[in-house]
């Protein structure tokens, strides 16, 4: 039987289940509507290394020569690397085959723009309607080009990130680095960089590779089989990526994980070292960012939930670090988009230069509490139950900018719309997890069904 | 609307790249034809067209989609994806080339288990599957590689020596001079005319894709390598299509043959060594008849196209089977039009029988042939036709292909083109001016009808 709504079509590219919703016509059709957008020029395609990567790359293929396009194979290629090749390249775009955190059955198409970012979401919609009308203009016989070959991505993106750091200082260090890439596609260039960086390194098979079925994202047991190794390796930090390696997790020396907030906390505390300017976060992520940013005296600005979203706000406030509270850090003058790989790299520069372990650098900020609960909410009732949540606290500041959030000195409460699914997302930030727990609980009071 | 150039008939699908043949519908196909297939494995290869690598990125993914296994032979002639389809016992091939059509026209040639093309049988239920878009997508954990076929070209290469007498030809070692219309045959070709201690005088063997001439071997389209033959004192001089599948002679002293001459050159040296039916098409030359006769083998007729004469080939048992465009097939070792192995049986022939190509051509009955096409929509194409039986309804019309006429002496045979949105219309006599004269009357009553059609 057919399961139903196995399709995504959004911002991030096309999802869908191989054999059911993610055919090679769809694929060949919607690369030749990207083909179209991005104009008749080199676009870069990379996967993944998925059962039917070879299946969608080829028909992806197919399309963007049919409409004049010059595909350029980039071969198994992370996707940060991929995002740095197509604007170091100058290419017309680039094309990402890649089944992200998806489970095996997934892939995904996704694209790239010749500023070697995501899609906005105003360009995704200016491609889907390409995509809807299907009229795209085709090229002849003899004005058709060919597919070349170019597997320099991620030397590219080695070289990028290692001109960026103390390199050596980091290697004077001599480092014990336990990773869990997550898969063959960031297994190889990881340990790449962690030679690179005089590192050593001590890898982890989590049983999270891409050829075996499983899921792909770093879980709470594979982050806690990580710390086992990083304990009886006597690392001094682990790191765990997700499956495109875009979001980085990390241990600390005792083999404890320091939560998802902790990348882009560590990172931003980092760079602003080095740099001046403003730091770029979405209203989910952790309030740490703020203390760190107030002990350099620089302002946070917040943006809506989505990596678009993060780097279009960046921009706005010539931010040069930022991220989001799931392990997603960026650092654009490196790499304008998620980068499992520049995180790693500036928080073993961190450790290097500081002379500090990385549980000790991550204790130079307070610990909070995070409380983190979805409400089931059909799409009619989310503006009135939004209203209702403002009502609940009277004569307090709400910043508006995705759903409604409430600041106090100490803590926070966020209640937001999901994009993909009819929930209300809520969050609190709070000293205690009691504290935390209680706001949220003012809410699910009210708005909870039978409530 | 204008009637866009798209052909999907009984030789594949077929037409004008951008136009109507898009990656879109090269990957239903493909899906359709890995459907056909059961997710066997599938042995793919393509000409030196740049539109094949998009249309081969298309097939791949198509195939791949079904869960059949692929294997690409790359930039290949068509005999050679044939011969691969029944040596590695694959469920079926396809070869992406446009053949003997330009360079803005691409197709792709269907091939199933037996290494034949399509029959007319197996073609309708691909159709039918095609059309009915239900096709059987397999899930993640089912799909499988693409991989090559390692030494193909060698078993192929030894396949062909087997039906040759290769002791002979090498004694000759005569001097080839091959035009290869920048095609797929450049490489294997070398390697078989090495083999037969053969000195090749190559001509347009840049695999461009962009073709120095129109690609059908016909006298016209052979005016440089005829030229070239003499120029370089060669023996022989040959030209084969992008694909492989036709092959065109000229002589040693620069005389182009007409293609409806590489039929019968092929059938004597075959019928030596292998007595057995000949099948050849309606609309090819009679001098097959009187060859057929002097070894005491009878010749079967069919209707224009490979699948069709080829499927004939194997029910008659015959042991050649080609058509005056070129194509030639030797049965039952080959199941497909090879242009490599008439021009192998071409050498053999004048090395026994110690003549020049000119002498053999020469030896041929003497018949006179004119052929013309007409341009004609697609949609009056059989309204003319069908005029053209009624008004010879008299003179026993012959009408398993279009309309056949034939008399004691000479035939008239008036048919839709099956790749392109013509009228062909072909005459044979003992003299050249009544096979003008005949095709003159068809081709000016065709006129008629399609102008006074057009016209009302």
């Amino acid at each position: 039987m057919r399961q139903p709504l196995s399709l995504k079509i959004g911002p991030s590219g096309v999802r869908g289940v191989i054999g059911e919703s993610l055919t090679p016509q769809l694929v060949t059709s919607y690369a030749a509507a990207f083909g179209t957008y991005c104009g008749a020029g080199p676009i870069l395609v990379g996967t993944d290394t998925r059962p039917s990567a070879e299946m969608i790359k080829q028909a992806a293929i197919a399309g963007l020569l049919g409409v004049g396009c010059t595909p350029v194979d980039a071969g198994v290629v992370p996707l940060p690397a991929l995002m740095l090749h197509v604007r170091e390249a100058g290419a017309f775009g680039g094309l990402s085959v890649s089944g992200s955190h998806g489970s095996l059955e997934w892939n995904a198409l996704r694209f790239i723009s010749s500023e070697g970012l995501a899609l906005r979401a105003n360009q995704a919609a200016e491609l889907t309607d390409l995509y809807h009308q299907g009229l795209y203009p085709r090229v002849r016989a003899l004005d058709m080009s060919d597919v070349r070959a170019d597997a320099t991505s991620s030397a590219r993106h080695l070289g990028a990130v290692t001109r960026t750091v103390a390199l050596e200082r980091i290697r004077a260090r001599r480092l014990t680095v336990a990773v869990d890439p997550g898969g063959d596609v960031a297994s190889a260039p990881t340990l790449r960089l962690l030679e690179a960086l005089g590192c050593r390194a001590v890898s982890v098979d989590a049983g999270r590779d891409a050829t075996a079925p499983g899921s792909p994202e770093p879980d709470e047991a594979s982050l806690l089989a990580l710390g086992e190794r990083v304990r009886r390796s006597g690392a001094d930090v682990g790191f765990a990526q997700d499956a495109d390696a875009d979001r980085l997790f990390v241990i600390d020396e005792h083999g404890v994980p320091l939560g998802p907030d902790a990348t882009v906390v560590l990172v931003v505390q980092r760079w602003l070292e080095r740099t001046t300017g403003p730091v770029v976060v979405n209203v989910s992520t952790s309030r740490l960012v703020d203390d760190v940013a107030a002990r350099f005296g620089r302002p946070v600005h917040r943006s809506r939930v989505g990596e678009a979203h993060v780097i279009e706000a960046m921009k706005e406030h010539g931010a040069e670090v930022g991220g989001e509270g799931d392990g997603g850090a960026i650092v654009v003058p490196v790499n304008p988009c998620r980068d499992s790989f520049v995180a790693m790299a500036l928080i073993l520069e961190s450790m290097a230069v500081r002379e500090r372990s990385v549980g000790e650098l991550r204790a130079e900020v307070p610990s909070y509490s995070m409380v983190r609960e979805r409400l089931l909410c059909p799409a009619r009732d989310i503006a009135p139950s939004l209203r209702l949540i403002r009502s609940l606290f009277p004569g307090e500041r709400f910043d508006l900018t995705d759903g409604v959030k409430v600041t106090w000195p100490d803590r926070w409460l966020l209640a937001r719309p999901s994009a993909t699914e009819p929930v209300i997302r809520l969050a609190a930030e709070a000293p205690t997890e009691g504290e935390a727990r209680s706001l949220v609980n003012r809410v699910l009071e009210v708005l909870s069904p039978g409530a | 609307m204008a009637l866009r150039e798209l052909k999907i008939g009984a030789s594949g699908v077929r037409g004008v790249v951008g136009d109507a043949l898009t990656p879109e519908l090269i990957v239903n196909f493909a899906c359709a034809f890995g459907t056909w297939c059961d997710a066997g494995p599938v042995v793919i290869g393509r000409d030196t067209r740049r539109s094949s690598t998009a249309f081969r990125a298309a097939v791949v993914s198509g195939l791949l989609s079904t869960g059949s296994r692929v294997v690409d032979l790359g930039v290949s002639p068509s005999p050679l994806v044939s011969f691969a389809i029944r040596d590695l016992g694959a469920a079926g091939g396809i070869a992406i080339t446009g053949s003997h059509n330009d360079a803005s026209w691409n197709a792709l040639k269907f091939f199933g288990p037996d290494g034949a093309l399509l029959n007319a049988a197996k073609n309708e239920e691909l159709l039918d599957i095609y059309h009915g878009a239900a096709f059987e997508l397999a899930t993640w954990d089912r799909l499988k590689p693409v991989d090559a076929a390692a030494g193909i070209e060698e078993r192929y290469l030894e396949s062909l020596a087997s039906a040759l007498d290769v002791d002979r030809i090498r004694e000759r070692g005569f001097r080839v001079a091959v035009d290869f219309t920048n095609g797929a045959c450049g490489a294997v070709a070398t390697r078989l005319l090495e083999s037969l201690r053969c000195t090749l005088l190559p001509v347009n063997d840049e695999p461009t894709g962009e073709f120095a001439h129109p690609p059908a071997p016909t006298a016209a389209n052979m005016r440089q390598i005829a030229t070239l033959a003499r120029c370089f004192g060669a023996d022989l001089g040959a030209a084969l299509n992008v694909d492989g599948d036709r092959i065109g002679f000229v002589t040693g002293e620069g005389t182009a043959l007409s293609e409806e001459y590489s039929l019968p050159l092929v059938v004597t040296p075959r019928l030596r060594r292998r007595p057995g039916p000949v099948v050849t098409s309606y609309s090819t030359s009679g001098m097959v008849e009187a060859l057929a006769r002097a070894h005491g083998q009878r010749v079967v007729r069919g209707p224009v196209g490979e699948s069709q004469i080829v499927d004939l080939g194997l029910a008659e048992g015959a042991v050649v089977a080609g058509e005056g465009s070129g194509g030639v097939a030797v049965l039952p070792l080959g199941v497909a039009y090879d242009g490599l192995l008439a021009l192998g049986l071409v050498l053999e022939e004048m090395a026994t029988s110690g003549r020049s190509l000119a002498e053999l051509a020469g030896a041929l009955p003497r018949l006179f042939m004119r052929k013309r096409e007409l341009p004609c929509p697609p949609n009056l194409v059989y309204r003319v036709i069908e005029r053209f039986r009624r008004h010879h309804a008299g003179d026993s019309p012959d009408c398993t292909d279009g309309v056949r006429l034939s008399w004691d002496d000479a035939w008239l045979h008036v048919r839709a083109s099956g790749t392109e949105p013509l009228l062909r219309i072909i005459a044979e006599a003992p003299t050249q001016e009544r096979a003008e004269a005949l095709v003159d009357e068809a081709a000016a009553f065709s006129r008629r009808i399609t102008f006074g059609h057009e016209g009302s």
